[in-house]
């Protein structure tokens, strides 16, 4: 089982997005079992496989009620297995929280109670920023994926990440080390341009994805359908493919059937 | 990345080790391994004992029966050579075909000369001159092709900080700034430390356009006050003004790619005597042959040998010359000669010429890194080699490269060649009319019977012909030598004649490009001395049927070899009439087909992952998937890629249908433009497919190709002047 963690510095980077159509990508690659975990408390994953948001099962509640988390395990038509966050309220997502800063492997132990074969590949969407979930998820992850946006803010960002990832992941043997993926890029703006340009020349083979700004996405998300799905010829669906790729490259995962 | 120009038998020896062209080419390797070839005595007894026997084969004389037997045996020997691998046995080929060209023109001058009238010795020298010509021209291009030295790219040092200064030079006159500005934005875009990249637009034409279109992207642009020496004048006042190291020069239609510097820089490094480095002239639009005939890109085209073959055998020799663009020249030594040399009007082999004379190096490297518009007319095409030969006239007059201080015997060998070979123009049309002195005059041009001539001539010929097959294959058909020459001989044996007796006289022409044909036409100007030579041909094959049916006294066999001779005539000259009907030239922009990834972004905010088909300065055609609905008229951005590079440009759709989409460029700023030709004209791999990928040569097929051809341009003929008979 691979854990990848995908995380950012800061909001509205399309993260949630990101994660769900990624692991759509992988397992249309042939991968054969693909879980995402949503460790985000705006329970946004969910939707992105056809769940219903007002659902009240997550993993948060399961953890509190002392359920196990495959109780709470569903699969999407698409095939993807998805552990949502849930619905809770202040009180319980204050407990929960407070139960993940006591056990700060409570992730990883309760993903390796799952079970999962051995080429199986775990995604983890997570808040924004420092938090207890970014911290259960960088302690997990054998991959951590920093999404990031091409403008000036998102850039100066990527360090406050990159301590993170050093302080919970570097010092492990099995963390294979950061990803990126540069989102919602625009080849038409000059600074978008000059910034995805500044991180392919600092981060070479690390960059393993620049998907480009497309409203397909939002457009899938509102019909409810993946962006591979909906806009099978457009360029963020194109741009996901070969992200999962080279994710698949990079991360040592095990596909069946990957043609390129 | 150039090309492979080996026979398909080294392909097959390389694929099956156990095949008989594997086991043929191990032997070669292994006879020519024996160390006593090492041994300077066993080289000299070889040479002494090849050259006495190559003389008995030359010189013995032989019955018919006896001369048949021996030359279908040596023919035989060269068609089996010809189906195995390596350069042995290409020389091999060689070898037998001096022997049997030899042979033949050595029986043609001791046995066939004995004349007996006036009229016979004039049309029969005249005859055995031409024959010598070609003879000899034969003889020399062996020598400069038979082993190309396909050199290949040195890189340059990784470290940056001692990469030379560059001036880029692009003369211009009076060409469009619509053709030069796509040079200037590639020429800016070369990967080369900025500091040391300096583009000039060398104006001769003093252009207000040129001027502030320069100023505006940052370039230097240099004129002068007068116009004298033309191009070699443009750039020699350049190189007054300018400082750097080396200069590049392209003709103001040749698009460099932006790897131009690094891939050609290297052997400057490598060898310090190098004083100048040329690359292939390759054209994206196609020559007047190519768009007349219909050939473009399925069959080599007539520059593509001397880029391909003869260019690259001359290197061998350290005689590759300078051809005006797509080159580098380092400033030292060509200030040391004096610039640009300006008393001939083919200005860059004779600058190279006297480069060599003073022992600097010149190299020529086979990798396409630019590329250009062919002319656009017959009659352009026919101006630009009018001025090619008679400068070369003008070179053998005033400086021959024979005589003079300096020169290795290669060089003055492939230079000689160079220059030689452009007095083609009266032997070709000696060629074209000695069949008709016999069915006209009945002079006997040969003192000999049908049946010797054929077993002495026909041997000469097929063997020149399946030799040079396997030498120039893929940049030359068989017969088409025959078809290029035709079409030229008329119009530069006059100036090439002139220029040899008085080099001064004539004037330079400059190429025109860049143009549309807007309607399809018959330049029966320039196609004037192909009718009448044609209309003589067809009379000459009516006299000789007639004399076949009702005169007596005439030798059948040798009225019909006459025959023969006269309908490949008529054929050589159906195809040259084929030419001068000018097919409708449409884009006044030339496009270029390159598969390349690309996406477009709709105003929707919708995008579509698709593929470049061909590209020009305006537009693009996309392959996009089934059923894909744009409607024309409507604004997109079209994204074009290379590797992580991104270009985005606004681009109107004009076409959309069958998965094909049409677009043109809207309103793209200076920097986009700029960034346009980076992203398209000057891809390092742009031109480096195409070249001489066009099939490889089989001589019955090109006999074929150039029959129908033939045959095509006398149909063509009779119809344009049955309708222009017509009353209007």
């Amino acid at each position: 089982m691979k854990i990848i963690a995908v995380a950012s510095a800061k909001g509205g980077v399309g993260k949630t997005t990101l994660t769900a159509n990624l692991a759509t990508a992988l397992q249309r690659l042939g991968m054969q079992t693909v879980l995402v975990l949503d460790l985000d408390p705006q329970n946004a994953l969910a939707l992105h496989f056809g769940g219903d948001p007002q659902s009240l099962a997550g993993v948060s509640r399961a953890t509190l009620t002392g359920q196990t988390w495959s109780s709470v395990c569903a699969r999407s038509p698409s095939g993807v297995h998805v552990l949502p966050y849930g619905l809770v309220n202040e009180t319980d997502r204050i407990a929960y929280e407070h139960h993940l800063g006591v056990h700060p492997e409570w992730v990883t132990q309760q993903l390796q109670s799952l079970g999962l074969p051995p080429d199986a590949v775990v995604l983890i969407d997570t808040p924004p920023g420092p938090s207890v979930y970014m911290q259960q998820a960088l302690t997990a992850a054998h991959v951590a994926v920093l999404v990031s946006l091409p403008d000036a803010a998102s850039y100066a960002a990527l360090a406050l990440m990159q301590r993170l990832v050093a302080t919970y992941c570097q010092p492990r043997a099995n963390f294979s080390g950061a990803l990126y993926v540069l989102n919602q890029v625009d080849g038409a703006r000059q600074l978008s341009k000059d910034i995805t340009r500044l991180m392919q020349d600092g981060l070479g083979a690390r960059l393993v994805g620049v998907i480009h700004e497309d409203q397909a996405v939002r457009e899938a998300l509102a019909s409810d359908q993946s962006v591979l799905d909906y806009d099978p010829h457009g360029q963020a669906a194109d741009d996901l493919r070969q992200c999962a790729l080279r994710l698949i490259e990079n991360a040592g995962l095990t596909a069946v059937g990957v043609l390129q | 990345m150039t090309t492979d120009q080996r026979p398909r038998a080294d392909e097959l020896a390389d694929e099956d080790s156990h095949s008989p062209q594997a086991r043929w080419r191990a032997l070669a390797v292994a006879v020519t391994g024996w160390q006593v070839w090492q041994h300077p005595v066993a080289r000299m007894v070889a040479v002494v004992v090849s050259a006495l026997l190559m003389g008995l084969v030359i010189s013995v004389p032989l019955e018919l029966g006896e001369q048949i037997m021996f030359s279908v045996g040596s023919f035989a020997a060269a068609i089996l050579l010809s189906k195995t691998p390596g350069r042995l046995s290409t020389l091999a080929m060689i070898v037998l075909s001096i022997s049997a060209s030899s042979r033949y023109i050595y029986w043609r001058i001791t046995d066939t000369t004995g004349f007996t009238n006036m009229l016979d010795a004039a049309f029969g020298y005249g005859l055995v001159l031409a024959e010598l010509y070609a003879f000899s021209v034969l003889l020399i291009g062996y020598f400069q092709t038979a082993w190309p030295l396909q050199r290949r790219p040195v890189p340059m040092p990784a470290d940056v900080s001692t990469w030379p200064s560059v001036d880029v030079f692009v003369p211009t006159y009076n060409e469009p700034l619509e053709v030069v500005r796509q040079t200037v934005f590639s020429a800016i875009s070369m990967d080369w430390p900025a500091d040391r990249l300096n583009v000039f637009v060398l104006d001769d034409g003093r252009r207000e356009e040129f001027r502030a279109f320069c100023e505006e992207l940052g370039v230097g642009y240099l004129t002068r006050d007068n116009n004298n020496h033309a191009k070699a004048g443009n750039i020699n006042e350049a190189l007054k003004v300018t400082t750097s190291e080396y200069v590049a020069i392209f003709d103001c239609d040749h698009i460099p790619t932006r790897s131009f510097l690094q891939v050609c820089m290297g052997w400057f490094f490598n060898d310090t005597k190098l004083a100048m480095l040329q690359t292939p002239h390759v054209f994206f639009s196609p020559d007047p042959f190519e768009r007349n005939l219909d050939t473009f890109h399925s069959m080599p085209n007539e520059g593509e040998l001397f880029y391909g073959i003869v260019q690259d055998g001359n290197d061998l020799w350290n005689a590759a010359f300078f051809c005006g663009s797509c080159a580098i020249i380092k400033r030292a030594p060509l200030m040391e000669v004096g610039g640009i040399a300006v008393e001939t009007v083919t200005e860059d082999a004779h600058t190279a010429l006297k480069l060599s004379r003073l022992g600097y190096n010149t190299a020529y490297l086979e990798v396409p890194q630019a590329a250009g518009l062919a002319t656009e007319s017959l009659s352009g095409h026919v101006g630009q080699r009018i001025r090619w030969a008679r400068g070369m006239a003008q070179i053998a007059r005033t400086d021959n490269p024979l005589f003079g201080k300096g020169l290795k015997f290669g060089q003055r060998l492939c230079y000689l060649n160079a220059m030689l070979h452009f007095f083609y123009g009266l032997p070709r049309l000696v060629f074209l009319t000695a069949p008709l002195a016999y069915l006209f005059f009945g002079a006997q041009v040969f003192q000999a019977t049908a049946l010797m001539i054929t077993a002495y001539a026909l041997p000469h010929l097929a063997h020149a012909s399946v030799t040079n097959s396997r030498i120039q294959g893929r940049f030359r058909h068989s017969f088409w030598n025959e078809v290029y020459e035709s079409v030229l001989a008329w119009y530069i044996m006059r100036p090439v004649l002139v220029a040899f007796i008085n080099p001064k006289l004539g004037k330079f022409n400059v190429t025109a490009k860049g143009g549309v044909i807007k309607k399809a036409y018959f330049d029966w100007t320039i196609a004037q001395p192909y009718v009448v030579l044609l209309l003589i041909n067809l009379l000459g094959i009516a006299v000789g049927v007639w004399k076949l049916f009702y005169s007596s006294g005439e030798v059948t066999t040798t009225l019909i070899i006459n025959m023969v001779w006269t309908l490949y005539n008529v054929i050589l000259l159906g195809a040259s009439v084929a030419v001068a009907s000018e097919t409708r030239q449409i884009r006044g922009t030339p496009r270029v087909a390159a598969v390349l990834p690309a996406a477009i972004r709709f105003d929707t905010g919708r995008t579509l992952v698709c593929k470049v088909e061909d590209f020009s300065q305006h537009g693009l055609a996309l392959t996009v998937p089934e059923g894909t609905v744009v409607s024309t008229g409507s604004r997109i951005f079209v994204s074009l890629f290379r590797s992580t590079e991104e270009g985005v440009f606004p681009a109107i759709v004009t076409f959309n249908g069958k998965g094909r989409l049409g677009v043109q460029f809207d309103n793209l700023s200076l920097h986009q433009q700029a960034e346009l030709a980076s992203l398209t004209f000057a891809r390092a791999d742009a031109w480096v497919d195409s070249w001489g990928a066009a099939q490889r040569d089989k001589p019955l097929r090109s006999l074929k190709s150039v029959i129908k051809i033939g045959l095509s341009g006398i149909g063509h003929l009779a119809v344009t002047a049955v309708k222009s008979l017509k009353p209007r």
